[in-house]
């Protein structure tokens, strides 16, 4: 008895030893380079790939390039929620029907204090950003502070320093920069890119967006929140052109059409002059994207310029390995190995992840792909099914969204020979949904009828962005429509949204 | 109506995304049902023009009842409103998920109905009670013609005689089916119009079946002949008629050439219509001359050529209410137009389209009704001020500068009323007299602080809120006071104190157009201020070309006590606020 208490106690030690302990280790140290591992780059990819290779036992540097956190903690996802928090909360306190609805009576005006807002903005960036660099330094990475340069094979110099390091492996992570289109004069100020967009210097009257993808949806979220109307600028005859047709026309109806937004569709913003605050306001000639004919002239307070993200990979010692680059994007194979060129050759112990090699521009795919990179470095084949990648829009109400878009799921059915199956769930058939008072929205689940493998999720609804992890982790391992229509959904929650398309998928029916 | 879902038994029409006669393209949407599970968007099959709206906003209806009529490319519109009037129950065009309505049902009538274009007249309802009328007498006689907007017959409801008019096109009465004397139902048909005075001969002896009556003749429009074709119409100034004679005096067309406009496009504001140079002018700067000048501009930006100045939201409630947006100032950044421009102007021009005359839009109050305990304080206010010996004085003062200054003040939150009240207050630190009243025990009775009242009008009622001080305090803290002060006075709950140590008053009736009024001066006050409308003038002007300018002028009449206050007393007042509102550059505020 005794003896099985002890043993007992021992297991438990062992569960809670350090992952390091219990996993496979493949410390390569080896005296012929200063570093296992470097990485270029210390964004979300580049910090997931440094931590991972740590908890491999790998002797790890990464040249951060003054920017610990990347895009994403400093001028991108991070900061973009803390305005959407605020924003959010300020369009909810103002919107007194729906809070009259709830019993609610706000008296008097709903204020805000833009500075306070942006603040909170900066500060959330800090704090993610300070923790980031602690826990590099905690964990005993090297963090060179220059931005790194590839010198040759397993070579990289710093350029502040100029001095040369070396690592058996190197895994570029450099990240990507706003794509600014020609003709357009950014001045961060009235014209800006998403970073000078998260300043938040003021709240225009008026505001242009040039682009409507995920991060021109969000903007328009804070500024009509914030009492900002706006104008969505899209080159192409759709607005929201990534997303599933479906979703995009529910989003239409949720978070464009009642809220003070209109839109211009395929039109190039041809000429954009900065204006001054006050005194000048910005000038957007727009063409016809087809005809490339002057169509309209507006006079807007502000333009912010979300047309997408370019690689960062200039002046960063690529040809120095005979790497050529499509558009700055630098090319691999699903084993995040670097090749020369699109169809060129694996270039050995050279890797490059996140948004540089444009397979998937999301912070969390570049964690993902770092984590990948390392595995295959350590000798375990890897490869990250981007399929199985959820993505989010934090927009009031969110959408978010894995796998196949219906419009892909058709075309790639046809193609394999399957039959495409379709399901969907309503918040508003959702007890938690009506709770809230927030019934918009539907979850649709894609799924192959005869494999009942779901092939893509599209979820536009309160907390879209919570509930999409459930079918992200179904795709990654294959489970079935039938196996999670059994499986148990909390009850009352918003989850229950998805159980009803499972359920609906096998037809089965739910309360 | 579509069924969206297998359990869908009817749906709710949320919202119409068009409007009657508006054109539609296949693909669009054209309106949000509400089913059992979602919100969904119904989108046109065909393309064509939305003719009739069958099913309102709010309103539910079955699953495959029609919803909307849409006239498709090609097909009469006389022939489908036809279907609409004369089918009465039948199904005529159904809009749902099929493009059904290519091929309509033929139309079921009474009588065989002549193949003329014409219009049928109703019975209107001239009352929210009235269910039938009686004919009293036609003002025009079967074959004679009739003009629109001209008298067709008179009616006696449950209430009074009233005179109906004929809104359709011109055209000739060739049918009356309720002779003089006789009565009939709201909603049936009382005559036929037609375009031709050929046809009227072939509607001789043609009665309506007796179930004649329209699925829905609105209240508002008893000669309801072309709903989309009337709601097509410009309501707005509109350009000179296209490839008709331009009309334009010779400077302007100079300066049009110069500055390489079509004249054309450009809306004449001269005598007929003529084409003046400020008319080009004014379209050089994107829009039309200002009609309206009470509402002051407010940026000197000019925007491009081209360019409406105006938000997505303001854009959408002027084309949706039909409003020009070139006719609105506005007051947003840049002197654009915000949507708050657009309502305001909406509201100046009550929906005039849609009150007709000879009908009554609202039944009128009669009778004694006791005074609330405002307007009996404000009763016996006003009579006390019988006792006192009054006088008044007027100037004119340009209001160009101050109106750049409200611009550049008013996105710190600083009102007109908060802008005039702190001229006033630098103007009466000079004429302390003016800050003065009457005292009882035979004096002068000099206030040391300038507290201004400015007259609010309640619902029901009349309050003076006051800001105190105005001299000390920033144009940003008496924006904020005076916010304050005007949403206690709307709830109701300002303290005596703030609503009567004023030491001197100010009303304004400007917004409305007023251009002078005078005031009655408020008990314990020695002067009020009464501001009219600023208007736009033209001066003589030695300087400038033409010998002449443009400016904006606002009229202001005080009324004052005159035991303490003499006329030249409130003369050179008047000159010192001139000088202060003119020249708010001399402030040293901002």
């Amino acid at each position: 008895m005794k003896i099985f208490s002890y043993l007992l106690v021992l297991q438990q030690v062992y569960c809670f030893a350090p992952i390091a302990l219990t996993r496979r280790h493949c410390s390569q140290l080896n005296a012929e380079f200063d570093f296992d591992v470097a990485i270029i780059g210390c964004g979300v990819g580049g910090h997931g790939a440094a931590l991972h290779a740590r908890g491999q036992g790998l002797k790890t540097a990464v040249f951060s390039g003054r920017d610990v956190g990347g895009t994403c903690v400093n001028r991108g996802c991070v900061p973009s929620k803390a305005l959407l928090a605020a924003s959010g909360r300020v369009r909810d306190m103002k919107d007194a029907s729906h809070l009259e609805s709830l019993g609610i009576n706000v008296e008097g005006e709903v204020t805000y204090d833009r500075q306070a807002v942006a603040d909170h903005a900066k500060n959330l960036a800090n704090t993610v950003k300070g923790n980031l660099e602690n826990s590099l330094i905690g964990l005993d990475v090297s963090v060179i502070e220059g931005r790194g340069i590839l010198a040759g094979p397993n070579k990289i110099k710093d350029d502040q320093s100029g001095k040369i390091y070396t690592a058996k492996n190197i895994i570029l992570a450099p990240g990507s920069v706003p794509f600014v289109p020609p003709g357009v004069t950014v001045d961060e100020k009235t014209v800006y890119t998403s970073d000078g967009a998260l300043n938040l210097d003021f709240v225009p009257e008026w505001v242009a967006i040039i682009g409507s993808g995920y991060i021109g949806l969000e903007f328009s979220d804070v500024y009509t929140a914030l009492g900002s109307e706006v104008t969505f600028i899209e080159a192409l005859p759709m607005l929201m052109p990534t997303f599933d047709r479906e979703i995009a026309k529910q989003a239409e109806r949720m978070l464009i059409r009642p809220r003070a937004i209109d839109y211009r569709l395929g039109v190039f913003a041809s000429e954009v002059t900065p204006g001054e605050q006050g005194k000048k306001p910005c000038t957007i000639k727009m063409i016809d994207a087809n005809t490339k004919e002057h169509v309209e002239t507006i006079e807007v307070d502000a333009v912010m310029v979300a047309t997408g993200r370019v690689p960062n990979t200039k002046d960063m010692g690529l040809e120095s390995m005979n790497i050529e680059t499509n558009r700055g994007f630098v090319a691999v194979d699903d084993k995040m190995r670097v090749k020369t060129s699109a169809d060129g050759e694996v270039i050995d112990n050279l890797y490059c992840i996140g948004d540089a090699n444009g397979v998937m521009m999301l912070a969390h795919a570049a964690s993902a792909q770092g984590i990948s990179a390392v595995e295959n470095i350590c000798g375990r084949e890897h490869v990250v099914n981007h399929e199985a990648v959820p993505a989010a829009c934090f927009t009031h109400p969110e959408i978010a969204m894995v796998g196949l878009t219906e419009e892909q799921a058709v075309e790639r059915a046809e193609k394999e020979g399957w039959t495409l199956g379709k399901s969907q769930g309503n918040f508003r058939a959702n007890s938690k949904a009506l709770a809230e008072g927030e019934g918009a929205g539907i979850a649709k689940v894609l799924f192959n009828k005869e494999t009942e493998k779901i092939v893509g999720v599209h979820i536009i609804g309160i907390h879209a962005a919570d509930l999409i992890q459930e079918c992200a982790n179904a795709v990654e391992q294959g489970t079935t429509v039938r196996e999670l229509s059994m499986m148990v959904h909390t009850h009352p929650t918003l989850c229950e949204v998805l159980d009803e398309a499972f359920k609906g998928a096998v037809g089965m029916s739910s309360h | 109506m579509p069924a969206l879902s297998s359990t869908m038994k009817e749906g709710k029409l949320s919202e119409w995304l068009t409007s009657e006669g508006s054109p539609i393209s296949s693909g669009d949407s054209i309106a949000t049902i509400e089913s059992d599970k979602a919100d969904m968007d119904l989108e046109a099959f065909a393309d064509g023009t939305l003719l009739k709206i069958l099913v309102e906003e709010g309103e539910t209806a079955k699953v495959g009842e029609p919803i909307a009529i849409i006239l498709e490319e090609g097909e009469e519109e006389v022939e489908l409103m036809k279907l609409i009037e004369g089918g009465g129950g039948t199904e005529p065009v159904v809009e749902t998920q099929e493009p059904a309505s290519s091929s309509p049902p033929p139309p079921v009538s009474a009588s065989t109905e002549p193949q003329t274009p014409h219009t049928k007249v109703y019975m209107p309802a001239l009352s929210s009670t009235m269910t039938s009328g009686k004919v009293v007498s036609w003002e025009v006689d079967e074959s004679g013609t009739v003009g629109s907007g001209e008298p067709l017959l008179t009616v006696e409801s449950d209430k009074a005689d009233m005179e109906v008019e004929h809104l359709g096109d011109d055209g000739f009465l060739a049918r009356i089916c309720v002779e003089e004397g006789a009565s009939c139902d709201v909603g049936e048909v009382v005559a036929v119009i037609v375009e031709n005075e050929e046809d009227v001969a072939k509607w001789d002896g043609w009665m309506p079946g007796a179930s004649v009556s329209a699925p829905s003749p609105s209240p508002a429009s008893p000669a309801a002949s072309k709903p989309a074709a009337a709601a097509k119409a410009p309501s707005a100034p509109s350009p000179a008629p296209s490839g008709g004679r331009v009309i334009a005096s010779p400077l302007a067309k100079k300066v049009a050439k110069d500055k390489n406009i079509d004249l054309s496009q450009v809306t004449g504001t001269g005598p007929e219509g003529r084409i003046t140079v400020s008319d080009v002018e004014g379209f050089t700067a994107g829009s039309s001359p200002k009609k309206k000048s009470d509402t002051p501009p407010v940026s000197s930006w000019k925007p491009a050529n081209g360019v409406v100045a105006a938000t997505p939201t303001a854009r959408a409630l002027a084309k949706k209410s039909k409003i020009d947006l070139s006719t609105i100032a506005g007051t947003g950044q840049f002197g654009r137009v915000t949507e708050a421009d657009v309502k305001s102007a909406l509201g100046e021009s009550p929906k005039k389209k849609k009150v007709l005359t000879g009908v009554p839009a609202v039944e009128l109050p009669s009778g004694f009704v006791k005074y609330s305990g405002m307007q009996s304080a404000v009763s016996t206010n006003m009579e006390a001020t019988l006792t006192v010996p009054i006088f008044r004085v007027s100037s004119t003062i340009e209001m160009n500068s101050f109106n750049k200054l409200y611009a550049s003040v008013k996105p710190n939150g600083v009102t007109l009323t908060v802008l005039i009240s702190k001229a006033v207050s630098i103007a009466i630190q000079k004429h302390p007299i003016m800050n003065s009243r009457h005292d009882s025990n035979g004096g002068i009775y000099y206030n040391s602080d300038i507290n201004i009242a400015n007259a609010v009008a309640l619902d029901g009622g009349l309050i003076t809120p006051v800001m105190k001080n105005t001299n000390e305090k920033s144009l940003e803290e008496l924006g904020e006071e005076w916010r304050d002060l005007v949403s206690k006075a709307r709830e109701g709950k300002l303290k005596p104190d703030e609503f009567n140590s004023g030491t001197f008053a100010i009303t304004n009736l400007g917004m409305f157009g007023v251009t002078a009024f005078d005031a009655i001066l408020p008990p314990n006050t020695g002067t009020i201020l009464a501001l009219g409308a600023t208007t736009e003038v033209i001066r003589p002007c030695d300087e400038c070309v033409g010998g002449m300018r443009k400016v904006k002028e606002m009229t202001v009449t005080v009324t004052c006590d005159h035991r303490p206050i003499y006329g030249s007393d409130a003369a050179i007042f008047l000159k010192t606020l001139k000088e202060v509102m003119e020249n708010p550059e001399k402030w040293g505020v901002k």
